[in-house]
Protein backbone atom coordinates (compact mmCIF):
# COMPACT_ATOMS: atom_id res chain seq x y z
CA UNK A 1 0.00 0.00 0.00
CA UNK A 2 1.61 3.73 -0.84
CA UNK A 3 2.04 5.67 1.50
CA UNK A 4 0.94 9.13 1.20
CA UNK A 5 3.79 11.76 1.23
CA UNK A 6 3.70 15.22 1.45
CA UNK A 7 6.05 14.99 -1.76
CA UNK A 8 3.42 12.58 -3.67
CA UNK A 9 4.04 13.42 -7.34
CA UNK A 10 0.98 14.02 -10.11
CA UNK A 11 1.50 10.73 -11.40
CA UNK A 12 0.47 9.30 -7.77
CA UNK A 13 -2.17 11.81 -7.78
CA UNK A 14 -3.64 10.35 -11.02
CA UNK A 15 -3.37 6.91 -10.07
CA UNK A 16 -5.06 7.12 -7.00
CA UNK A 17 -8.68 6.06 -7.34
CA UNK A 18 -9.75 8.28 -4.16
CA UNK A 19 -8.43 11.23 -5.71
CA UNK A 20 -11.01 12.90 -8.17
CA UNK A 21 -8.31 13.43 -10.51
CA UNK A 22 -8.14 10.26 -11.93
CA UNK A 23 -12.15 10.55 -12.85
CA UNK A 24 -11.13 13.95 -14.01
CA UNK A 25 -8.82 12.08 -16.47
CA UNK A 26 -11.04 9.49 -17.38
CA UNK A 27 -13.98 11.74 -18.49
CA UNK A 28 -10.97 13.75 -20.07
CA UNK A 29 -10.09 11.12 -21.94
CA UNK A 30 -13.74 10.37 -23.29
CA UNK A 31 -13.94 13.74 -24.85
CA UNK A 32 -12.30 13.02 -28.14
CA UNK A 33 -13.91 9.38 -27.83
CA UNK A 34 -16.98 11.21 -29.56
CA UNK A 35 -15.27 13.48 -31.38
CA UNK A 36 -14.08 10.55 -33.68
CA UNK A 37 -15.47 8.38 -35.02
CA UNK A 38 -13.37 5.06 -35.23
CA UNK A 39 -12.71 4.07 -38.79
CA UNK A 40 -9.86 4.13 -40.35
CA UNK A 41 -8.74 8.10 -41.12
CA UNK A 42 -8.84 9.49 -44.26
CA UNK A 43 -5.25 9.65 -44.80
CA UNK A 44 -4.07 6.08 -43.14
CA UNK A 45 -6.73 4.89 -46.04
CA UNK A 46 -5.83 6.66 -49.17
CA UNK A 47 -2.29 5.44 -48.48
CA UNK A 48 -2.98 1.84 -48.41
CA UNK A 49 -5.23 2.04 -50.91
CA UNK A 50 -2.79 4.10 -52.88
CA UNK A 51 -0.70 0.75 -52.34
CA UNK A 52 0.09 -1.80 -54.86
CA UNK A 53 0.84 -5.77 -53.93
CA UNK A 54 1.69 -6.75 -50.57
CA UNK A 55 2.12 -4.25 -47.78
CA UNK A 56 2.92 -6.23 -44.48
CA UNK A 57 4.28 -3.08 -42.41
CA UNK A 58 1.69 -0.55 -43.17
CA UNK A 59 -1.44 -2.69 -42.69
CA UNK A 60 0.50 -4.55 -38.91
CA UNK A 61 0.81 -0.65 -37.99
CA UNK A 62 -2.65 0.11 -39.07
CA UNK A 63 -4.05 -3.09 -37.07
CA UNK A 64 -1.79 -2.05 -33.76
CA UNK A 65 -3.19 1.74 -34.16
CA UNK A 66 -7.01 0.65 -34.86
CA UNK A 67 -6.33 -1.37 -31.73
CA UNK A 68 -4.58 1.10 -29.39
CA UNK A 69 -6.92 3.85 -30.36
CA UNK A 70 -9.57 1.51 -30.07
CA UNK A 71 -11.55 3.02 -27.34
CA UNK A 72 -14.44 0.17 -27.94
CA UNK A 73 -11.88 -2.78 -27.72
CA UNK A 74 -10.23 -1.23 -25.08
CA UNK A 75 -13.03 -0.73 -22.76
CA UNK A 76 -14.31 -4.55 -23.49
CA UNK A 77 -10.42 -5.71 -22.61
CA UNK A 78 -10.75 -3.46 -19.23
CA UNK A 79 -13.79 -5.32 -18.07
CA UNK A 80 -12.33 -8.48 -19.17
CA UNK A 81 -9.36 -8.32 -16.76
CA UNK A 82 -10.50 -6.32 -13.96
CA UNK A 83 -10.69 -9.06 -11.80
CA UNK A 84 -8.06 -11.86 -13.04
CA UNK A 85 -5.23 -11.34 -10.75
CA UNK A 86 -3.30 -14.19 -11.97
CA UNK A 87 -1.24 -13.77 -15.51
CA UNK A 88 -2.62 -17.15 -16.53
CA UNK A 89 -6.11 -16.05 -16.45
CA UNK A 90 -5.49 -12.91 -18.06
CA UNK A 91 -3.35 -15.22 -21.02
CA UNK A 92 -6.32 -17.70 -20.71
CA UNK A 93 -8.96 -14.80 -21.23
CA UNK A 94 -7.27 -13.10 -23.74
CA UNK A 95 -6.33 -16.08 -25.98
CA UNK A 96 -10.40 -16.46 -26.15
CA UNK A 97 -11.08 -13.41 -27.32
CA UNK A 98 -8.10 -13.32 -29.66
CA UNK A 99 -9.08 -16.41 -30.91
CA UNK A 100 -12.82 -15.39 -31.69
CA UNK A 101 -12.00 -11.82 -33.49
CA UNK A 102 -9.06 -13.28 -35.64
CA UNK A 103 -11.52 -15.86 -36.42
CA UNK A 104 -14.39 -13.77 -37.88
CA UNK A 105 -11.80 -10.42 -38.74
CA UNK A 106 -10.71 -13.11 -41.59
CA UNK A 107 -13.81 -15.22 -42.72
CA UNK A 108 -15.46 -11.70 -42.93
CA UNK A 109 -12.70 -10.20 -45.00
CA UNK A 110 -12.38 -13.69 -47.10
CA UNK A 111 -15.89 -14.65 -47.07
CA UNK A 112 -16.89 -10.50 -48.03
CA UNK A 113 -19.36 -10.47 -45.57
CA UNK A 114 -21.59 -7.27 -45.79
CA UNK A 115 -22.40 -6.81 -42.06
CA UNK A 116 -23.48 -3.76 -41.41
CA UNK A 117 -20.75 -2.02 -39.20
CA UNK A 118 -22.69 0.84 -37.24
CA UNK A 119 -24.31 -2.65 -36.36
CA UNK A 120 -21.71 -4.68 -35.33
CA UNK A 121 -20.58 -2.05 -33.23
CA UNK A 122 -23.72 -1.64 -31.20
CA UNK A 123 -23.14 -5.03 -30.53
CA UNK A 124 -19.72 -4.21 -29.31
CA UNK A 125 -20.82 -1.68 -26.85
CA UNK A 126 -23.37 -3.80 -25.47
CA UNK A 127 -20.44 -6.16 -25.18
CA UNK A 128 -18.95 -3.34 -22.46
CA UNK A 129 -22.21 -3.46 -21.08
CA UNK A 130 -22.32 -6.95 -20.43
CA UNK A 131 -19.05 -7.62 -19.25
CA UNK A 132 -19.43 -4.97 -16.66
CA UNK A 133 -22.67 -6.60 -15.46
CA UNK A 134 -21.48 -9.95 -15.33
CA UNK A 135 -18.21 -8.37 -13.12
CA UNK A 136 -20.70 -7.13 -10.45
CA UNK A 137 -22.13 -10.91 -10.67
CA UNK A 138 -25.40 -9.12 -11.88
CA UNK A 139 -26.25 -12.04 -14.11
CA UNK A 140 -26.27 -14.22 -11.54
CA UNK A 141 -27.88 -11.81 -8.54
CA UNK A 142 -30.52 -10.98 -10.71
CA UNK A 143 -31.26 -14.04 -13.41
CA UNK A 144 -29.88 -16.68 -11.34
CA UNK A 145 -27.76 -17.82 -14.25
CA UNK A 146 -24.87 -16.63 -16.01
CA UNK A 147 -23.40 -17.69 -18.82
CA UNK A 148 -19.45 -19.05 -18.32
CA UNK A 149 -17.56 -15.97 -18.64
CA UNK A 150 -14.61 -17.61 -20.84
CA UNK A 151 -17.25 -18.66 -23.47
CA UNK A 152 -18.95 -15.40 -23.29
CA UNK A 153 -15.33 -13.67 -24.22
CA UNK A 154 -14.75 -16.22 -27.05
CA UNK A 155 -18.52 -14.95 -28.35
CA UNK A 156 -17.97 -11.88 -27.81
CA UNK A 157 -14.69 -11.93 -29.63
CA UNK A 158 -16.10 -13.25 -32.65
CA UNK A 159 -18.40 -9.55 -33.23
CA UNK A 160 -15.16 -7.67 -32.13
CA UNK A 161 -13.29 -9.36 -35.16
CA UNK A 162 -16.62 -9.13 -37.15
CA UNK A 163 -15.88 -4.87 -36.39
CA UNK A 164 -12.59 -5.03 -37.29
CA UNK A 165 -13.64 -6.57 -40.73
CA UNK A 166 -15.84 -3.86 -41.48
CA UNK A 167 -13.18 -1.49 -40.97
CA UNK A 168 -10.27 -3.11 -42.86
CA UNK A 169 -13.36 -3.75 -46.16
CA UNK A 170 -13.81 -0.47 -45.97
CA UNK A 171 -10.34 -0.03 -47.61
CA UNK A 172 -10.41 -0.97 -50.94
CA UNK A 173 -8.16 -4.10 -51.18
CA UNK A 174 -6.55 -5.03 -53.59
CA UNK A 175 -7.13 -9.15 -54.42
CA UNK A 176 -3.60 -9.99 -55.14
CA UNK A 177 -2.49 -9.69 -51.93
CA UNK A 178 -5.48 -9.65 -49.89
CA UNK A 179 -4.03 -12.76 -47.23
CA UNK A 180 -1.04 -11.41 -46.96
CA UNK A 181 -2.31 -8.01 -46.01
CA UNK A 182 -5.06 -9.15 -43.74
CA UNK A 183 -2.83 -11.49 -42.16
CA UNK A 184 -0.35 -8.27 -41.36
CA UNK A 185 -3.65 -6.25 -40.55
CA UNK A 186 -4.33 -9.17 -37.86
CA UNK A 187 -0.96 -9.60 -36.72
CA UNK A 188 -0.83 -5.86 -35.91
CA UNK A 189 -4.50 -5.72 -33.85
CA UNK A 190 -2.69 -8.22 -31.30
CA UNK A 191 0.34 -5.94 -31.19
CA UNK A 192 -1.52 -3.38 -30.44
CA UNK A 193 -3.91 -5.65 -28.06
CA UNK A 194 -0.85 -6.65 -26.31
CA UNK A 195 0.71 -3.32 -25.54
CA UNK A 196 -2.77 -2.06 -24.20
CA UNK A 197 -3.13 -4.65 -22.38
CA UNK A 198 0.14 -4.32 -20.93
CA UNK A 199 -0.65 -0.67 -19.47
CA UNK A 200 -4.22 -2.15 -18.43
CA UNK A 201 -2.81 -4.79 -16.65
CA UNK A 202 -0.42 -2.65 -14.61
CA UNK A 203 -2.45 -0.07 -13.33
CA UNK A 204 -5.27 -2.49 -12.46
CA UNK A 205 -2.53 -4.51 -10.57
CA UNK A 206 -1.75 -1.21 -8.70
CA UNK A 207 -5.27 -0.13 -7.89
CA UNK A 208 -6.11 -3.88 -6.43
CA UNK A 209 -3.20 -3.65 -4.19
CA UNK A 210 -5.14 -1.21 -2.44
CA UNK A 211 -7.95 -1.20 0.47
CA UNK A 212 -10.30 0.45 -1.03
CA UNK A 213 -10.37 -1.65 -4.59
CA UNK A 214 -13.10 -3.37 -3.11
CA UNK A 215 -15.56 -0.76 -2.94
CA UNK A 216 -14.36 1.17 -5.75
CA UNK A 217 -14.43 -2.06 -8.13
CA UNK A 218 -18.27 -2.03 -7.80
CA UNK A 219 -18.84 1.74 -8.90
CA UNK A 220 -15.82 1.66 -11.93
CA UNK A 221 -17.88 -1.24 -13.38
CA UNK A 222 -21.11 0.83 -13.30
CA UNK A 223 -19.39 3.50 -14.87
CA UNK A 224 -18.04 1.14 -17.54
CA UNK A 225 -21.46 -0.57 -17.90
CA UNK A 226 -22.68 3.24 -18.76
CA UNK A 227 -19.87 3.88 -20.92
CA UNK A 228 -20.74 0.62 -23.05
CA UNK A 229 -24.55 1.78 -23.20
CA UNK A 230 -23.67 5.15 -24.48
CA UNK A 231 -21.26 3.64 -27.25
CA UNK A 232 -24.46 1.16 -28.28
CA UNK A 233 -26.81 3.78 -28.05
CA UNK A 234 -23.90 6.22 -30.00
CA UNK A 235 -23.43 3.52 -32.81
CA UNK A 236 -27.61 2.52 -33.07
CA UNK A 237 -27.93 6.22 -33.74
CA UNK A 238 -25.09 6.21 -36.53
CA UNK A 239 -27.18 3.57 -37.82
CA UNK A 240 -30.24 5.09 -37.70
CA UNK A 241 -29.14 8.30 -38.75
CA UNK A 242 -25.97 9.03 -39.92
CA UNK B 1 -14.55 -26.19 -18.58
CA UNK B 2 -15.24 -26.37 -14.62
CA UNK B 3 -18.92 -26.05 -12.85
CA UNK B 4 -17.12 -22.35 -12.07
CA UNK B 5 -19.09 -19.79 -14.59
CA UNK B 6 -16.85 -16.94 -13.22
CA UNK B 7 -13.03 -16.79 -12.51
CA UNK B 8 -13.53 -13.43 -10.80
CA UNK B 9 -13.85 -12.35 -7.59
CA UNK B 10 -17.28 -12.28 -5.79
CA UNK B 11 -18.28 -8.89 -4.87
CA UNK B 12 -20.12 -8.42 -1.74
CA UNK B 13 -23.15 -6.78 -3.54
CA UNK B 14 -26.82 -7.16 -3.44
CA UNK B 15 -29.62 -7.99 -5.82
CA UNK B 16 -31.06 -4.46 -4.67
CA UNK B 17 -27.62 -2.99 -4.89
CA UNK B 18 -26.57 -4.59 -8.41
CA UNK B 19 -30.49 -3.60 -9.90
CA UNK B 20 -29.38 -0.24 -8.75
CA UNK B 21 -26.61 0.20 -10.49
CA UNK B 22 -27.67 -1.25 -13.79
CA UNK B 23 -30.46 1.44 -13.47
CA UNK B 24 -28.01 4.18 -12.91
CA UNK B 25 -25.75 3.01 -15.51
CA UNK B 26 -28.58 3.24 -17.94
CA UNK B 27 -30.19 6.50 -16.63
CA UNK B 28 -26.98 8.15 -17.53
CA UNK B 29 -26.22 6.61 -20.59
CA UNK B 30 -29.49 8.00 -21.10
CA UNK B 31 -28.66 11.55 -20.58
CA UNK B 32 -25.32 11.80 -21.98
CA UNK B 33 -26.85 10.47 -25.03
CA UNK B 34 -29.91 12.77 -25.41
CA UNK B 35 -28.35 16.06 -23.92
CA UNK B 36 -24.98 15.76 -25.33
CA UNK B 37 -24.51 12.90 -28.33
CA UNK B 38 -27.71 13.34 -30.27
CA UNK B 39 -27.94 16.92 -30.39
CA UNK B 40 -23.93 17.29 -31.16
CA UNK B 41 -23.09 14.15 -33.64
CA UNK B 42 -26.70 13.62 -35.40
CA UNK B 43 -28.27 17.10 -35.21
CA UNK B 44 -31.24 15.78 -32.98
CA UNK B 45 -32.38 17.66 -29.78
CA UNK B 46 -35.20 15.68 -28.12
CA UNK B 47 -34.99 17.64 -24.87
CA UNK B 48 -34.18 20.92 -26.18
CA UNK B 49 -30.64 21.30 -23.98
CA UNK B 50 -28.53 20.77 -27.29
CA UNK B 51 -29.82 24.08 -28.54
CA UNK B 52 -28.90 25.80 -25.00
CA UNK B 53 -25.82 24.69 -24.58
CA UNK B 54 -25.09 25.58 -28.50
CA UNK B 55 -23.97 21.80 -29.70
CA UNK B 56 -26.64 21.37 -31.75
CA UNK B 57 -25.38 20.77 -35.44
CA UNK B 58 -22.05 20.63 -34.17
CA UNK B 59 -20.95 17.85 -36.81
CA UNK B 60 -22.92 19.30 -39.77
CA UNK B 61 -21.24 19.34 -42.93
CA UNK B 62 -20.03 23.04 -43.11
CA UNK B 63 -21.98 24.07 -46.17
CA UNK B 64 -24.83 23.24 -44.26
CA UNK B 65 -24.63 25.12 -41.08
CA UNK B 66 -23.47 28.00 -42.67
CA UNK B 67 -26.23 28.09 -44.42
CA UNK B 68 -24.85 28.24 -47.88
CA UNK B 69 -27.50 25.79 -49.14
CA UNK B 70 -31.03 26.50 -49.21
CA UNK B 71 -33.27 23.58 -50.55
CA UNK B 72 -36.81 25.00 -53.15
CA UNK B 73 -39.72 22.92 -53.85
CA UNK B 74 -40.65 25.13 -56.53
CA UNK B 75 -39.40 25.11 -60.11
CA UNK B 76 -36.25 27.13 -61.67
CA UNK B 77 -37.59 29.77 -63.16
CA UNK B 78 -35.65 31.91 -66.01
CA UNK B 79 -37.41 35.23 -67.37
CA UNK B 80 -36.07 37.97 -69.58
CA UNK B 81 -37.89 41.31 -70.28
CA UNK B 82 -36.86 44.46 -72.47
CA UNK B 83 -38.19 47.88 -71.85
CA UNK B 84 -37.98 50.93 -74.23
CA UNK B 85 -37.68 53.86 -72.37
CA UNK B 86 -38.39 57.56 -74.36
CA UNK B 87 -36.47 60.80 -72.19
CA UNK B 88 -38.43 60.94 -69.06
CA UNK B 89 -40.19 57.78 -68.59
CA UNK B 90 -39.46 54.96 -66.15
CA UNK B 91 -40.62 51.56 -65.28
CA UNK B 92 -40.49 49.32 -62.55
CA UNK B 93 -39.99 45.78 -62.71
CA UNK B 94 -40.36 43.13 -59.57
CA UNK B 95 -40.56 39.56 -58.56
CA UNK B 96 -42.03 37.73 -55.85
CA UNK B 97 -40.08 36.19 -53.75
CA UNK B 98 -40.04 35.07 -50.29
CA UNK B 99 -37.63 35.34 -47.79
CA UNK B 100 -34.41 33.57 -48.46
CA UNK B 101 -35.15 32.64 -51.83
CA UNK B 102 -32.81 33.49 -54.24
CA UNK B 103 -32.16 35.08 -57.90
CA UNK B 104 -29.12 35.69 -60.13
CA UNK B 105 -29.72 38.75 -62.46
CA UNK B 106 -28.29 41.35 -64.89
CA UNK B 107 -29.73 44.04 -66.55
CA UNK B 108 -28.09 46.37 -69.48
CA UNK B 109 -29.13 49.62 -71.38
CA UNK B 110 -29.00 48.80 -75.37
CA UNK B 111 -26.10 50.44 -77.13
CA UNK B 112 -27.30 53.19 -79.36
CA UNK B 113 -26.57 54.26 -82.65
CA UNK B 114 -23.22 55.95 -81.27
CA UNK B 115 -21.47 52.47 -79.60
CA UNK B 116 -21.97 54.29 -76.46
CA UNK B 117 -24.68 52.94 -73.71
CA UNK B 118 -26.40 55.98 -72.30
CA UNK B 119 -27.15 55.86 -68.25
CA UNK B 120 -30.18 55.21 -66.53
CA UNK B 121 -31.63 55.82 -63.36
CA UNK B 122 -31.85 52.64 -61.17
CA UNK B 123 -33.12 51.74 -57.67
CA UNK B 124 -32.93 48.16 -56.91
CA UNK B 125 -35.56 47.73 -53.65
CA UNK B 126 -38.25 45.54 -52.35
CA UNK B 127 -41.55 46.13 -50.27
CA UNK B 128 -42.52 44.04 -47.50
CA UNK B 129 -45.47 41.94 -47.56
CA UNK B 130 -44.77 41.10 -44.02
CA UNK B 131 -44.62 45.14 -42.67
CA UNK B 132 -46.87 47.24 -44.24
CA UNK B 133 -45.24 50.22 -46.01
CA UNK B 134 -42.06 48.82 -45.28
CA UNK B 135 -39.52 49.36 -48.25
CA UNK B 136 -35.68 48.99 -48.69
CA UNK B 137 -33.07 49.85 -51.06
CA UNK B 138 -30.21 47.26 -51.64
CA UNK B 139 -28.54 49.42 -54.67
CA UNK B 140 -29.50 52.65 -56.44
CA UNK B 141 -27.62 55.04 -58.62
CA UNK B 142 -26.50 56.51 -62.15
CA UNK B 143 -25.72 53.16 -64.48
CA UNK B 144 -25.74 51.40 -67.77
CA UNK B 145 -25.54 47.62 -66.39
CA UNK B 146 -25.52 45.80 -63.07
CA UNK B 147 -25.45 42.14 -61.78
CA UNK B 148 -25.01 39.87 -58.91
CA UNK B 149 -27.06 37.51 -56.67
CA UNK B 150 -29.93 38.57 -54.77
CA UNK B 151 -31.18 36.70 -51.53
CA UNK B 152 -34.64 37.96 -50.72
CA UNK B 153 -33.96 39.93 -46.64
CA UNK B 154 -38.09 39.46 -46.52
CA UNK B 155 -40.78 38.46 -48.38
CA UNK B 156 -42.48 40.60 -50.62
CA UNK B 157 -41.91 42.33 -53.97
CA UNK B 158 -38.18 42.89 -55.55
CA UNK B 159 -37.24 44.69 -58.09
CA UNK B 160 -35.87 47.79 -60.20
CA UNK B 161 -36.79 51.58 -60.88
CA UNK B 162 -35.18 52.36 -64.07
CA UNK B 163 -35.60 56.44 -65.06
CA UNK B 164 -34.59 57.74 -68.16
CA UNK B 165 -33.08 61.27 -67.55
CA UNK B 166 -31.39 61.24 -70.87
CA UNK B 167 -32.29 62.85 -74.12
CA UNK B 168 -32.54 59.79 -76.33
CA UNK B 169 -34.34 56.66 -76.10
CA UNK B 170 -32.82 53.63 -74.74
CA UNK B 171 -33.50 49.93 -74.13
CA UNK B 172 -32.79 48.31 -70.62
CA UNK B 173 -32.97 44.31 -70.84
CA UNK B 174 -33.27 42.20 -67.82
CA UNK B 175 -32.53 38.64 -67.39
CA UNK B 176 -33.19 36.67 -64.38
CA UNK B 177 -33.25 33.39 -63.06
CA UNK B 178 -34.42 31.98 -59.38
CA UNK B 179 -36.92 30.75 -57.41
CA UNK B 180 -39.56 33.48 -57.85
CA UNK B 181 -43.04 32.84 -58.64
CA UNK B 182 -44.28 35.75 -60.01
CA UNK B 183 -43.44 39.19 -62.20
CA UNK B 184 -45.29 42.44 -61.71
CA UNK B 185 -44.80 45.53 -64.28
CA UNK B 186 -45.50 48.87 -63.80
CA UNK B 187 -46.02 51.34 -65.85
CA UNK B 188 -48.09 54.21 -66.79
CA UNK B 189 -49.89 54.20 -63.61
CA UNK B 190 -51.05 50.37 -64.93
CA UNK B 191 -49.53 47.03 -63.04
CA UNK B 192 -49.02 44.38 -65.22
CA UNK B 193 -49.10 41.12 -63.21
CA UNK B 194 -47.44 38.10 -65.05
CA UNK B 195 -47.83 34.19 -62.88
CA UNK B 196 -44.05 32.50 -63.75
CA UNK B 197 -44.06 29.09 -65.10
Amino acid sequence: MIKHGAHSGLMKRLLNPSSPSLYMAAVLMLIPVFAAAHNISGANARFVEGLDGPAVIPYMYLGAKHMVTGYDHLLYLVGVVFFLRRLKDVILYVSLFTLGHSMTLMGGVLLQWNVNAYLIDTIIGLSVAYKAFENINGFQRIFGFQLNARVAVLIFGLFHGLGLATKLQDLSLSADSLVINMLSFNVGVEIGQALALVCIVAILGLWRRRNSFQKQAFAANTVLMSLGFMLAAYQFSAYLWA
Amino acid sequence: MNSKTSDTVDLPASKGRVLLAALLAFILAAVVLSVFILPAEFNRDPLGVGEALGITGLSQPAAESAETVRKEEGAFLRDSVSFQLLPFEFVEYKYELSKGAGMLYRWSVAKSRSGEASAVSFDFHGESHEVEDYEESYSEGEGDHEGGTFIAPFEGIHGWFWANHGAEAVTVTLSTTGYYTESLEFRDGFVKKQALK
